[in-house]
C-alpha cells in the first residue's frame, strides 16, 4: 500500500502544473504565488512532502483539500457511499443478466441463441459506458421521464429513492459486466461440461439438469467470483465518467476534479481508499473461493 | 450624495450595450400577446440554479475564481456596487466615496445594516475587514490592497484609507473580493479565522449549507437593508460537466444554468421550452505572447499574426456570433473601449506576409504554442491555426490542462505563445496591469515596452473621468500598435433557463445578484 501511495504521489507531483497558481487564482501576482508555495511547503523536495503526508496519514489525518480546504477524509466519506452503491448495483445487475446468459449460451452451444448472446456480449464490451449513459438519459429521463437525469440521494437517508436515482447510471455501467461474465461463464462452463468426469457422470446416467446445477456451475463458481472481483475494480474506474455524465457526487467525480486542480492531498486520499477497496475485494474473493471450492481451502 | 468617479459616461448607452446582446429563444419566440400580458414580480419559491464550478471558498478573501461570485454575491454585499451593464460604480454598503486628496479615499457607510449573525455593520467592521485583507496569511487579495498604507475609522460610519501613492482603481477594487465585507464576529469565532465554509455577510441571502462540489443552499435574509429578495431561497447545484448541467434544466430538475458556452447554447436553442441568453462579457479570448525573446521579440511578427486573423469569422465559428469579433480587450460600448481602435487589426494577408518578409521570415515562421486540451479549446486552436497558416504562420501546438499550460509558458518559459481566455476585472487599468506590467504573472517576458509605464501610471493617477478615459484609450492603442497579445474575440455570458425565471442579470463581469430574480408560480 505504501508503494501504491508513493507511486500516486510521484505521478501527481510530476504532472505539470503549479498547485500554488491554482490556489492563488486567475489574477494572482507572481509575488502571491511565491508566498503560497512557501506557506504550503510546495518549495520543499518531493520526498519531504511525501513523508510529511505519510506521517499524517498513518495517524488518520489525510490532510485538507488544497482547493476547498475541506478535510480529505470527510470529503471521501461523504462521497464513497454514492460510488459504492453505484458499483454494487451495477455488479448485481451485471451478474443477474450475465451469468444466466453465459449458461444459456454454453448449454446451447453453436445454436442461433448462442451466436446472438456472444455477439451481444462483444458489443457490450465495446460500447462506451458514457455514450450508453447519454442514450439512456435521452430516452428514459428527457423522453419518457421515468428516471431522473442527474443527481443522487443518500442511501442511508432514503434507501429506495437512492436506488431509483442510481438505476440509469448502474445500467450504463453494468453492460461491461454483463458482457464479460456471459463470455467467461460460457467458456468456463463449456470446458467443465466437456471434461472427463462430466462424461463419466453422463455415462452413469445422471440427468443434464443435475450435471449442470450440481457439478457444472459449482466448478465454474470460482471463475465467476474471480471475474466479478476484477469487475469491481474496473467498475470503480469506470464510475469516474458515469458520475460526470449523471452528476453523481461520488469519489470518481472527486478524483477527476481534484486531479485537474492538482489537489494532490485529495488525489492521494482517494487513491489510498481505492487501493484498500482492491485489496479487500481480492481478499473477499479468496475467502468465497475457499468456501465454494474445498480444493482451494485445502491448498491454503 | 454619491461621488462617482466615472459619473454618467455619455457615450455608453444601454442600447449600445444591448446591441451586442443576443437573446436566442425566449422573448423573441414569445408571441406578442404573451409579452403584452407579462407576469408581474411575485415573492416566493426556491430557485434551483446550476453552475459548473465548485467555489474554492465562500470567504471572499480566500476564494480565487470568477465563477465563485455566483455564490458570493448571494451572501455578501460589497462596499461599492456597480451597474451590471456598464460597470459604472454605484452605492452599496458605502453610500458615497471621495478622494479628499490623491492619496486619501473617504467612504461614508450605510447605517442600520446588520450582518446575518445580528452584529452591526459599521466603520469598525470595515476597518477589521480591510486589515484582514492585507494581513490574513490565506488572503488572495493582498495585492489588490497593496496601495493601502493605513485604514482608520474616522467616524462611526466613516472610513478613511490612506494610500502609499495615488490609485484611481481603488473604488473599483472595492466592488471586488476585497470589498465584500465579512462579519468580524464570524471571523473571530472561527478557528484560525477560517470562514471558508461559514460565510456571514450582509447580503440578501443567508448561508445554510455547502456540500462540496454538490450544492450550496441559501435562504432569504428577511432583514436585508435593501429591496427584499423575491425568492425564499436559492439551491445552487454544482454540476461540472457542461452538457450534464444543461440536461438538468431540460429534464426540469433545475430552473437556470449559468456559465455555459456557445455549444450548450446551440443545444438549448433547439428546445422550445427553454430560454438561452447571451450578454456581453468582459471575458475575452486571446493568446499571451512572449515578446521578450525569440521571433516574437520583433513587433513585425506580432503584428503579422494580428493582421492574419479574421476575427468576425472566429466569433461566428467559435462563439456562434454571440461575442464580439474585434481586437479590443473590452466589449463594444464599454467606457474604456475606444471604438476607433477596436478594429485596429482586420484581416489583411498581404500586409501580414510583407511584415513577415520584412522581419526576415519570407518563407513563413513556426510558433510554438500551448492551448487547453478540452474539445472547445482544441477547436479554437484548429481554426486559429488555419487562419494563421494562410499568412505562413505555422503553429506548433501542445495541448494540456490549464494549470499545466500556465506552468510551461509562464513559469518554465517554454514556447512563444499561450492561447487562453482571460479578463473579467472590474477596472480596465487593472486588466492591463495584470497582463502587461513587468510584475504581472501573465507577462511571460517580464518586461515593459518603452511608453507602457507612463500610460499605466497615468491610468492610476488620473481621477478625472474624461481624462481617464482618454488615457485608457491611449493604452488600448499602445497595446494594439505594439501587438502585445493576439486578441481574437470577446465572449458572452451565457445562461439557459426556463421561461418561469425572471429578473436575472449576469452583468458584464458575469457576476449575478439574485435578489431581483423572481419566478412564476
Amino acid at each position: 500500500m505504501i508503494v501504491a501511495t508513493f507511486v500516486v504521489f510521484s505521478l501527481v507531483y510530476m504532472m505539470p502544473g503549479d498547485p500554488a497558481m491554482m490556489i492563488a487564482g486567475d489574477y494572482a501576482t507572481a509575488e502571491r504565488i511565491a508566498e503560497i508555495r512557501q506557506i504550503y511547503g510546495f518549495d520543499r523536495p518531493m520526498l519531504v512532502q511525501y513523508f510529511f503526508w505519510l506521517g499524517n496519514a498513518v495517524q488518520g489525518d489525510l490532510g485538507h483539500s488544497l482547493f476547498s480546504n475541506e478535510s480529505v477524509l470527510r470529503l471521501i466519506l461523504s462521497r464513497l457511499p454514492h460510488t459504492v452503491l453505484l458499483v454494487l448495483y451495477a455488479l448485481v445487475l451485471g451478474a443477474a443478466l450475465g451469468i444466466p446468459l453465459g449458461i444459456l449460451a454454453a448449454t446451447r452451444q453453436g445454436t442461433t441463441l448462442d451466436k446472438i448472446i456472444t455477439s451481444v456480449a462483444s458489443l457490450g464490451v465495446a460500447v462506451p459506458n458514457f455514450w450508453l449513459g447519454i442514450i439512456l438519459v435521452t430516452l428514459f429521463s428527457l423522453g419518457y421521464r421515468w428516471f431522473p437525469a442527474t443527481g443522487a440521494v443518500s442511501v442511508f437517508e432514503k434507501p429506495l429513492e437512492s436506488l431509483y436515482y442510481a438505476t440509469l447510471p448502474a445500467v450504463a455501467l453494468s453492460t461491461g459486466v454483463v458482457a464479460v461474465l456471459a463470455r467467461q461463464v460460457r467458456s468456463a462452463l463449456l470446458e467443465v461440461l466437456g471434461s472427463q468426469y462430466i462424461r463419466t457422470l453422463r455415462a452413469k446416467g445422471l440427468g443434464s439438469g443435475a450435471i449442470l446445477w450440481k457439478h457444472g456451475l459449482r466448478n465454474v463458481a470460482a471463475t465467476m467470483l474471480t471475474i466479478a472481483g476484477l469487475q469491481v475494480n474496473r467498475l470503480f474506474s469506470s464510475a469516474v465518467i458515469i458520475e460526470a455524465v449523471f452528476a453523481i457526487p461520488g469519489v470518481g467525480n472527486l478524483i477527476s476534479y481534484s486531479a485537474l486542480n492538482k489537489d494532490f492531498p485529495v488525489v492521494q486520499g482517494v487513491a489510498l481508499v481505492l487501493v484498500l477497496v482492491v485489496i479487500l475485494t481480492n481478499l473477499l474473493v479468496d475467502v468465497l473461493n475457499a468456501t465454494f471450492d474445498p480444493r482451494v481451502a485445502a491448498s491454503t | 450624495m454619491t461621488t462617482n468617479l466615472f459619473g454618467k459616461i455619455p457615450d455608453i448607452s444601454r442600447r449600445s450595450l444591448l446591441a451586442g446582446t443576443v437573446a436566442a429563444g425566449g422573448l423573441a419566440l414569445l408571441p406578442a400577446m404573451a409579452r403584452a400580458q407579462a407576469p408581474q414580480p411575485r415573492s416566493g419559491g426556491t430557485l434551483r440554479a446550476v453552475m459548473p464550478f465548485n467555489p474554492a471558498a465562500l470567504d471572499p478573501l480566500t476564494g480565487r475564481n470568477n465563477p465563485d461570485f455566483n455564490a458570493l454575491l448571494l451572501m455578501f454585499d460589497a462596499l461599492i456596487g456597480f451597474d451590471p451593464q456598464t460597470l459604472e460604480l454605484q452605492p452599496m454598503l458605502a453610500t458615497s466615496w471621495k478622494f479628499t486628496d490623491p492619496t486619501t479615499l473617504v467612504l461614508e457607510l450605510r447605517q442600520g445594516v446588520e450582518f446575518h449573525d445580528g452584529t452591526p455593520f459599521n466603520a469598525e467592521a470595515v476597518v477589521f475587514h480591510l486589515q484582514r485583507c492585507s494581513t490574513y496569511d490565506r488572503s488572495n487579495v493582498k495585492s489588490d490592497l497593496a496601495v493601502v498604507d493605513k485604514v482608520e475609522a474616522t467616524g462611526a460610519y466613516q472610513v478613511s484609507l490612506k494610500l502609499k501613492y495615488p490609485d484611481a482603481t481603488l473604488p473599483a477594487i472595492l466592488t471586488d473580493r476585497a470589498g465584500l465585507i465579512v462579519s468580524p464576529a464570524s471571523v473571530k469565532a472561527a478557528a484560525g479565522g477560517n470562514v471558508d465554509r461559514t460565510p456571514v455577510g450582509t447580503g440578501p441571502f443567508k448561508f445554510v449549507e455547502w456540500q462540496d462540489n454538490t450544492l450550496i443552499k441559501v435562504v432569504k435574509n428577511a432583514n436585508y437593508w435593501g429591496d427584499k429578495p423575491y425568492l425564499d431561497g436559492v439551491d445552487m447545484r454544482i454540476v461540472n460537466e457542461f452538457n450534464t448541467a444543461v440536461r438538468t434544466v431540460t429534464a426540469g430538475e433545475s430552473d437556470i444554468v449559468l456559465n455555459m458556452s456557445a455549444q450548450q447554447m446551440a443545444v438549448a436553442k433547439r428546445d422550445p421550452k427553454l430560454v438561452a441568453e447571451a450578454t456581453p462579457s468582459m471575458i475575452y479570448y486571446t493568446a499571451f505572447l512572449n515578446y521578450g525573446e525569440g521571433p516574437l521579440k520583433d513587433v513585425r511578427v506580432r503584428q503579422a499574426m494580428n493582421w492574419a486573423l479574421d476575427r468576425p469569422v472566429l466569433n461566428q465559428v467559435l462563439w456562434g456570433g454571440l461575442g464580439g469579433g474585434h481586437c479590443s480587450m473590452f466589449p463594444s460600448g464599454f467606457w474604456a473601449n475606444d471604438p476607433a481602435t477596436e478594429n485596429f487589426y482586420k484581416l489583411d494577408l498581404d500586409r501580414a506576409k510583407s511584415l513577415l518578409k520584412a522581419a526576415g521570415f519570407a518563407n513563413g515562421i513556426e510558433i510554438a504554442t500551448f492551448t487547453w486540451a478540452d474539445q472547445a479549446a482544441v477547436q479554437r486552436q484548429e481554426v486559429l491555426s488555419a487562419q494563421l497558416a494562410e499568412a505562413g504562420i505555422r503553429l506548433k501546438v501542445t495541448p494540456a490542462q490549464p494549470a499545466q499550460t500556465m506552468q510551461y509558458f509562464l513559469t518554465e518559459k517554454k514556447g512563444q505563445m499561450l492561447m487562453t481566455p482571460t479578463g473579467g476585472l472590474p477596472d480596465p487599468a487593472t486588466a492591463y496591469d495584470r497582463q502587461f506590467s513587468a510584475t504581472a504573472y501573465r507577462n511571460a517576458a517580464k518586461i515593459e515596452l518603452p511608453g507602457y509605464r507612463e500610460l499605466m501610471d497615468a491610468s492610476m493617477n488620473t481621477f478625472d473621468n474624461a481624462k481617464r478615459k482618454d488615457v485608457l484609450h491611449k493604452m488600448q492603442r499602445f497595446v494594439l500598435e505594439n501587438a502585445l497579445h493576439l486578441p481574437q474575440f470577446s465572449s458572452a455570458g451565457i445562461i439557459i433557463r426556463t421561461p418561469k425565471v425572471h429578473g436575472f442579470n449576469f452583468s458584464l463581469l458575469q457576476r449575478p445578484r439574485f435578489h431581483k430574480v423572481w419566478m412564476e408560480a
